[in-house]
C-alpha cells in the first residue's frame, strides 16, 4: 500500500513539476506591470502558487537531481519577475495593510532569497495590531500567520516574546484555529465546496504545508481524519480533481496520514501525459494559454499533494 | 392499522405484499411508542408471511451470494423473530431461519458500500433485535457514520435516513459514536420527500428520545 501511493504521487509530482516548468512563461507578469495590479489574482497569484510548489520541492528534497534542479529553475524565473523582490516592495510601500506581499515572499524566503528593504518593511507592518487585525476569513489570519513564521517574522506564541520582538506580542494560534469552520469541529455532513477549500486551508497554514503535522490539535486531527475519507469520496465523484487534490495535501499533513492508494492512482490516471491536472471533470479545451489560465492551479496543488505524500509515505518527516 | 390496511385493499395480494415488505416496522409503534399490538394485526402479518412464505435456504452473504435473497433473508428474519416475540407465543408455523452473517467490514476502505448494505438493513435497528447484523453495527460506528454523512452530503437522504437508524439504534444501546445523530436525523427529515424516508427518520427520533419514547401520543412536529 505504502508503496503504491508512493509511485502514484511521485509520478504526479514529477509530472506535475514539469508541465510547471515548460509552461512557466505563460505566467510571467506582462510588459509594464506595476506594484498596482490591477487584476493581482490573475497575472501576481500564480507567481506565488508556483513559488508554493517549487519551495516545498526543494523543502521536502525527496525529488530526483532533475526535479531539484526544475524547482530552483521555477523559483529563479519566479523571483526575476518580482524584481528580485522590489516589487513586492513597491506593493507593499503602495498598500501596508494588504498581506499577498508577505505571502508570496514566504515561498522565496524559504528557499534563501531576500529583499533587505521589503525585510525591513514587512517586520515593520507584521507587527502591527491594524495588519494583525485586517477583516478577512478567519483561515486567512492562518494564512498570514504562517508566512510570517516561514519568513521569520514570527514573534513565537501568543506571550512568547521570539527573536524578532515588535510591538506586539506572539501569534495566537489556538485563538486563531478555534475562529475557523474547522476549529469548531463542525458537523461533517454539512460542508460545501467553498467551506472545504476554508478547511484545506485551515490544516495547511496551522502544519505549514505538512512540515509541522503535531501542531494541529488532537481533536482537529481526530475530526479530519474521521471525516476526509467521505470528503474525498464525494468530490472524486463528482470529478472535482482540483479540490480532491487539496484533501490529499491535508491528509499528509496529518500525524498518521490515511494514503488511499486508489485515490492516487485515479488522480494520477486523470492526470495529463504532459502534467497538466484537469482542475475538474469538465473536458480540458482552448490553447495553450487558456489552459494555463484554467489549470494552473491543479497542476499546483498535485505537484504539492504528490511532494509531500511522497516525503511522507517515505517517512521523512 | 396493519389488518385495517389489508382489509380496505382494492388488491388483498398487493396489500400483503406490503406488509411483508414493511417487515418488522410494522410494529415500529409497539416497539417505540408503547401501542398496543392488535392480535388482528399480528394475524396480518401472520398471513401475509403465510401467503408470500420466506424462503428455507440462507443464501451466503454478499458479496458471495446474491445480495437481494440474502436481504430479504434478513429482513424477515426481523418480521418473525418480532412477531414470536410481541404475540409470546407460537407462530402457527411461520418461520425464518437466521441468515448468514454479513461479511466483516466498515471500519476498512469499504464503509461506503459496506454502509449502504447496513442501510438496506435497516428495518432490524429496532428494540428487541439482536443477532450478527446488529454485532456489525456495534462493531463500526464510524462507517456507518462516514455512511451517513456521504449520504447526506450527495443528497440521498433515503440511504442516509436507512442508515442514520443504525447510528440512532447504537445511540439508544450505549455506544459511542463519532457525531450525534440527532441534529442528522433532524437534517435529513428537513431535506428529505417521501414517505418511506418520513418512516426512517421518524423511528431514528423515536431511538434516540429512549425509553421516554414510551409514551401513548406520537411526537410530532420539528
Amino acid at each position: 500500500m505504502a508503496i503504491s501511493v508512493t509511485q502514484h504521487a511521485h509520478l504526479l509530482a514529477s509530472r506535475a513539476l514539469g508541465w510547471l516548468h515548460t509552461h512557466r512563461e505563460r505566467g510571467a507578469l506582462p510588459p509594464g506591470c506595476t506594484a498596482e495590479l490591477a487584476e493581482p489574482d490573475t497575472v501576481y497569484k500564480p507567481l506565488g502558487e508556483t513559488g508554493l510548489a517549487a519551495s516545498l520541492v526543494l523543502r521536502e528534497a525527496v525529488a530526483g537531481s532533475t526535479e531539484l534542479r526544475l524547482a530552483r529553475e521555477l523559483l529563479d524565473f519566479g523571483w526575476k519577475q518580482l524584481g528580485g523582490g522590489s516589487m513586492l516592495h513597491e506593493r507593499l510601500l503602495r498598500y501596508p495593510m494588504m498581506s499577498d506581499p508577505l505571502e508570496t515572499y514566504a515561498h522565496y524566503a524559504r528557499c534563501g532569497y531576500r529583499h533587505e528593504p521589503l525585510e525591513l518593511l514587512l517586520r515593520h507592518t507584521t507587527s502591527l495590531h491594524s495588519t494583525r487585525a485586517a477583516e478577512v476569513l478567519p483561515n486567512r489570519r492562518l494564512a498570514v500567520a504562517n508566512a510570517a513564521r516561514i519568513s521569520g517574522f514570527d514573534r513565537g506564541e501568543d506571550g512568547d516574546e521570539g527573536p524578532r520582538t515588535g510591538s506586539t506580542g506572539g501569534t495566537d494560534w489556538a485563538g486563531l484555529t478555534a475562529a475557523t469552520w474547522l476549529g469548531a469541529l463542525p458537523e461533517p455532513w454539512l460542508i460545501d465546496w467553498l467551506t472545504a477549500y476554508s478547511m484545506t486551508h485551515t490544516v495547511f497554514h496551522i502544519t505549514d504545508w505538512g512540515r509541522l503535522p503535531e501542531r494541529l490539535p488532537d481533536d482537529i486531527v481526530r475530526h479530519v481524519g474521521r471525516w476526509l475519507p467521505v470528503w474525498i469520496d464525494i468530490w472524486a465523484e463528482i470529478g472535482e480533481w482540483d479540490l480532491v487534490a487539496e484533501l490529499l495535501i491535508v491528509d499528509n499533513c496529518l500525524p498518521e496520514p490515511l494514503g488511499d492508494a486508489a485515490v492516487w492512482e485515479r488522480l494520477a490516471g486523470i492526470q495529463h501525459e504532459d502534467g497538466l491536472m484537469p482542475r475538474d471533470g469538465h473536458p480540458v479545451t482552448g490553447d495553450d494559454q487558456e489552459r494555463f489560465a484554467a489549470h494552473h492551479h491543479s497542476t499546483v496543488v498535485a505537484a504539492v499533494a504528490g511532494t509531500l505524500a511522497v516525503s511522507r509515505t517515505l517517512g521523512t518527516r | 392499522m396493519v389488518a385495517e390496511h389489508v382489509e380496505r385493499a382494492a388488491d388483498p395480494g398487493a396489500a400483503l405484499a406490503a406488509v411483508r415488505i414493511i417487515g418488522a416496522d410494522a410494529f415500529a409503534p409497539a416497539l417505540l411508542a408503547g401501542a398496543a399490538l392488535h392480535a388482528r394485526d399480528a394475524e396480518a402479518v401472520r398471513v401475509a408471511l403465510t401467503a408470500l412464505p420466506a424462503s428455507d435456504h440462507t443464501p451466503p452473504a454478499p458479496p458471495a451470494g446474491p445480495e437481494a435473497a440474502w436481504l430479504m433473508a434478513w429482513r424477515d428474519w426481523g418480521t418473525v423473530t418480532l412477531l414470536t416475540v410481541l404475540t409470546g407465543r407460537d407462530t402457527d408455523g411461520v418461520t425464518a431461519a437466521r441468515p448468514t452473517a454479513p461479511t466483516a467490514g466498515g471500519d476498512g476502505a469499504d464503509w461506503a458500500s459496506w454502509s449502504v448494505r447496513m442501510g438496506q438493513l435497516c428495518t432490524l435497528a429496532l428494540p428487541g433485535l439482536d443477532g450478527p447484523v446488529h454485532e456489525a453495527a456495534r462493531g463500526a460506528p464510524l462507517g456507518l457514520a462516514r455512511g451517513a454523512t456521504r449520504a447526506t452530503l450527495r443528497r440521498d437522504y433515503p440511504t442516509a435516513a436507512r442508515i442514520v437508524r443504525w447510528l440512532a439504534w447504537l445511540r439508544a444501546e450505549g455506544v459511542a459514536l463519532p457525531l450525534d445523530p440527532a441534529p442528522l436525523v433532524e437534517h435529513i427529515a428537513q431535506m428529505a420527500a417521501g414517505d418511506r424516508t418520513a418512516l426512517d427518520t421518524a423511528i431514528a427520533r423515536r431511538l434516540l428520545a429512549g425509553p421516554s419514547a414510551y409514551e401513548p401520543s406520537d411526537r410530532t412536529g420539528t
